[in-house]
């Protein structure tokens, strides 16, 4: 299947190519056209739904706009597949490259030599270490600081839980950190006290997890607890279900704009899910590889800002992230992320202004 | 509770002199199934030093309450993984049949058949069909691996390693990324929660009459034993196992009725039914949870079929020894075919408790599920060699298991370490029946 796609994937390579030779051949030397501009994008693996859904209609809209093209791979989750697929978007003649890196390591030699030949290169919500690309996604620890900035006015003293993510992963920690800077002054002054056991990591963020922990610490803590901070969606759910288990109805916070999610926040048992929309992230990432290739610095970029990672600086354009909560659910519904008939399922009406 | 083994009924050996008589042949002519009483007394010890460590918390009613519920869906599925192991066959893809089970039966309540048959959210059957759906699935994909292992001869390891992954791919499938929910009121209540239990006049109930079954069971098999001239247990041994078994049956009813209902959810239902609360709040025993239910019904339906039918006896004849099985008549392959449609149909059982307890069904629901399910049987005393096992053991192994990670938590070790102290226990208690085997020769 793969050998197909690749022939098909060829043959287009080809006629891109030819059709450049023809057309276009003087246009590479000097800083391209708009409508002369092709943009390569390789995704790590399309079968997971949301590329799809949401984030390469806002590529392919905002690269529409500019008037230029759009030629795309996937790499179906394999890293050595993704090096040879950014190698044929090249060769394709891509002026500027939008890359979903599937292991931000192994692509550095792809990434490399695009820098190498003058290609502009968006890192597309995964960082890759180079510091010739632009580091384009949502701030990750933003995220944590803005469901403890949600939770924390709804409860400034009394009993945390915070249930977090896999250990083995960094996000998990970088939650647990935005979370720090707002409830961390608190947490020192003593009104709010995360007791012991109650503060977990979750194997495979599995929502199944995520509720045995929330069960564990509402025993350890006598069932004195008044929020939690659960640091995704699926697992909000579990530890809805524990609270609802006990007849808790408390804070919790979550991301991902899962559609449950979105429900139970209808529904009133879920405070906030914070919401990273795809199709602003897509758009952005069109707009700069578009403006790019017409010869923009990375640093003259709108919007951008240094990133350090260890000893290496990037650029970055780091996006915030939208908190969901009963006010402005409508949101979701107006970017397509699920409809009012599934959003107010089971809601009595009227109670949220988004289910009338 | 006795031994089955390939080689039929256990059969006592001859009564020891009183002179001869130790600790060890004392246990002998009771006939008391030595590994199950270690087992249990291993889960004895692990709850006392766990009660020791936390002070007393893990021993709350609301935390053996939670320990019963969270390893419902486990122990559901090791009975089956019993079979599969007893016969000489593994099952790897449990979790993976769990997830998609799980998925299946979200969809078709959730969207299936409210949306593309259009009959709407609210009406009261569809969880039922989705159930019966979900139990077919199981049972569908039970046929499929058991047809291919027993009919068309791959390894059984190979088949399920197969649906271990396609599965789980098949769920990703369905799932596309989302996480089904909300699910049936009605059908969460099969998950557990202070509601999805059945109260206090009930469980005392069932207590009752599993009190009665006990004494009844003790009772008609020494009337059989006397008939055909069967050696005896000693009445003081009958007397121990009676009591002892009444009471471990109605300690745990007491337990599940002393947790009372959390005090929001009883405030809220006094609420309902327009009660007004007394001083000390509303004290509404939960009883045993619904989950918990299913899996001791599940565990004697294959008890009884594991050891007092023919298909019983014939899965433990095929793993004693399988040559001799087929010359004896024996239809090895259908009954090879049919552990594996059991399997499947008892994944799906676990499904149904393990999404409504969530109440909503993820892509990544069982994961890791078969290595638990395995790890329960086998510290139950099912061996690998085949022939042995018994499904007691196994809901105790999963229970042990269970007991290990909760206590654990609540000690707050780390994920890794827990997951040192299950496998540790794993090897230790193989390697402790085997040494123990060898010495009984």
């Amino acid at each position: 299947m793969h050998g197909l796609k690749r022939g098909f994937a060829s043959i287009g390579a080809a006629t891109v190519v030819a059709a450049s030779l023809i057309g276009s051949g003087a246009a590479m030397a000097q800083s391209p056209a708009a409508d002369d501009i092709v943009v390569g994008v390789s995704w790590n693996n399309f079968n997971e739904p949301r590329w799809a859904a949401f984030d390469e209609p806002a590529i392919k809209d905002a690269l529409e706009a500019a008037g230029a093209q759009y030629i795309s791979t996937d790499a179906a989750s394999s890293a050595e597949q993704q090096l040879a697929d950014v190698e044929n978007l090249i060769s394709q003649g891509a002026d500027a490259l939008i890359i979903l890196a599937q292991d931000g390591t192994a692509i550095q030699p792809a990434v490399q030599s695009a820098v190498d030949a003058g290609i502009p290169v968006v890192a597309y919500d995964r960082l890759i270490r180079n510091d010739g690309t632009l580091y384009l996604s949502f701030d990750n620890k933003g995220v944590g600081r803005i469901m403890a900035e949600t939770i924390f006015p709804l409860v400034p003293k009394g009993n945390y839980a915070i249930i977090k993510g896999n250990q083995a992963d960094a996000n998990a920690d970088f939650l647990r950190a935005g979370m720090e800077e707002v409830i961390g002054a608190a947490v020192a002054a003593g009104d709010i006290v995360i007791p012991e056991g109650c503060e977990t990591y979750t194997d495979n963020w599995d929502p199944a997890n995520a509720q045995t922990n929330m069960e564990n610490c509402l025993v350890a803590a006598g069932n004195d607890i008044q929020a939690v901070l659960a640091e995704n969606d699926g697992m909000a759910g579990g530890v809805i279900a524990a609270l609802a288990g006990q007849g808790l109805a408390i804070p919790v916070s979550g991301q991902d704009g899962d559609p449950g999610a979105l429900n139970r926040v209808a529904l009133g048992t879920q405070t906030v899910s914070v919401w990273k929309d795809s199709s602003q992230l897509g758009k952005a990432a069109g707009e700069a590889a578009v403006a790019l290739a017409m010869g923009t610095a990375l640093a003259d970029l709108p919007g951008t800002a240094p990133f350090v990672d260890g000893d290496l600086t990037l650029t970055s354009m780091i996006l915030t992230p939208t908190p969901v909560t009963q006010e402005n659910l409508q949101v979701v519904v107006d970017g397509g992320v699920l409809t009012q008939e599934a959003l107010c399922q089971g809601v009595t009406a009227g109670s949220v202004t988004a289910c009338p | 509770m006795a031994d089955v083994s390939g080689a039929g009924p256990s059969v006592a050996p001859p009564a020891p002199t009183p002179a001869s008589r130790s600790v060890s042949s004392t246990i002998r002519s009771a006939e008391v199934d030595t590994r199950l009483l270690g087992m249990v007394t291993a889960l004895i010890v692990i709850w006392v030093i766990f009660g020791i460590g936390t002070d007393g918390k893990f021993l709350q009613p609301q935390n053996l309450w939670n320990l019963s519920v969270q390893t419902a869906s486990v122990a559901v599925m090791a009975t089956g993984m019993v079979l599969i192991i007893v016969s000489r066959n593994i099952d790897l893809s449990v979790g993976s049949m769990l997830g998609v089970v799980g998925m299946f039966i979200a969809l078709l309540q959730q969207e299936w058949i409210p949306k593309a048959w259009g009959f709407g959210y609210d009406v009261w059957w569809i969880w039922i069909v989705a159930v019966i759906g979900g139990l077919v699935l199981g049972g569908l994909i039970g046929l499929l691996q058991g047809s291919l292992v027993a009919y068309v001869g791959i390894p059984s390891f190979v088949v399920t390693l197969g649906g271990l992954l396609v599965w789980r791919a098949v769920t990703f499938m369905l799932a596309q990324g989302r996480t089904i929910s909300p699910l049936d009121p009605t059908f969460l209540l099969l998950g557990g929660g202070s509601r999805g239990a059945v109260g206090e006049m009930v469980s005392w109930a069932i207590g009752i009459a599993v009190s009665v079954a006990i004494l009844y069971a003790l009772i008609s098999n020494r009337r059989k034993r006397l008939k055909f001239g069967f050696p005896l247990r000693p009445r003081w041994a009958e007397a121990v196992i009676g009591i002892v078994g009444v009471g471990v049956v109605m300690g745990a009813v007491w337990v599940a009725n002393s947790y009372a209902w959390p005090k929001g959810l009883a405030t809220r239902y006094a609420q309902e039914q327009g009660i007004t609360e007394p001083p000390g709040g509303l004290i509404i025993p939960t009883g045993i949870a619904n989950p918990v239910l299913i899996a001791l019904a599940v565990a004697a339906i294959m008890t009884v079929l594991a050891t007092r039918r023919r298909f019983g006896r014939y899965v433990f004849a095929i793993g004693g020894n399988p040559e001799a099985a087929v010359l004896s008549g024996i239809n090895t392959r259908r009954v090879i075919m049919m552990t594996f449609v059991i399997m499947g149909v008892l994944a799906a059982v676990s499904a149904v408790i393990s999404t409504a307890r969530l109440q909503s069904a993820t892509s990544g629901a069982g994961v890791g599920a078969e290595l638990s399910v395995i790890a329960a049987a086998v510290i139950g005393g099912t061996s690998f060699s085949g022939g042995i096992g018994t499904i007691p053991g196994a809901v105790l192994g999963a229970l042990i298991i269970q007991s290990l990670v909760t206590g654990m938590q609540l000690l707050k070790f780390d994920n890794p370490s827990q997951d040192v102290a299950v496998g540790v226990v794993l090897v230790l208690a193989v390697g402790l029946d085997q040494v123990l085997r060898k010495r009984a020769g």
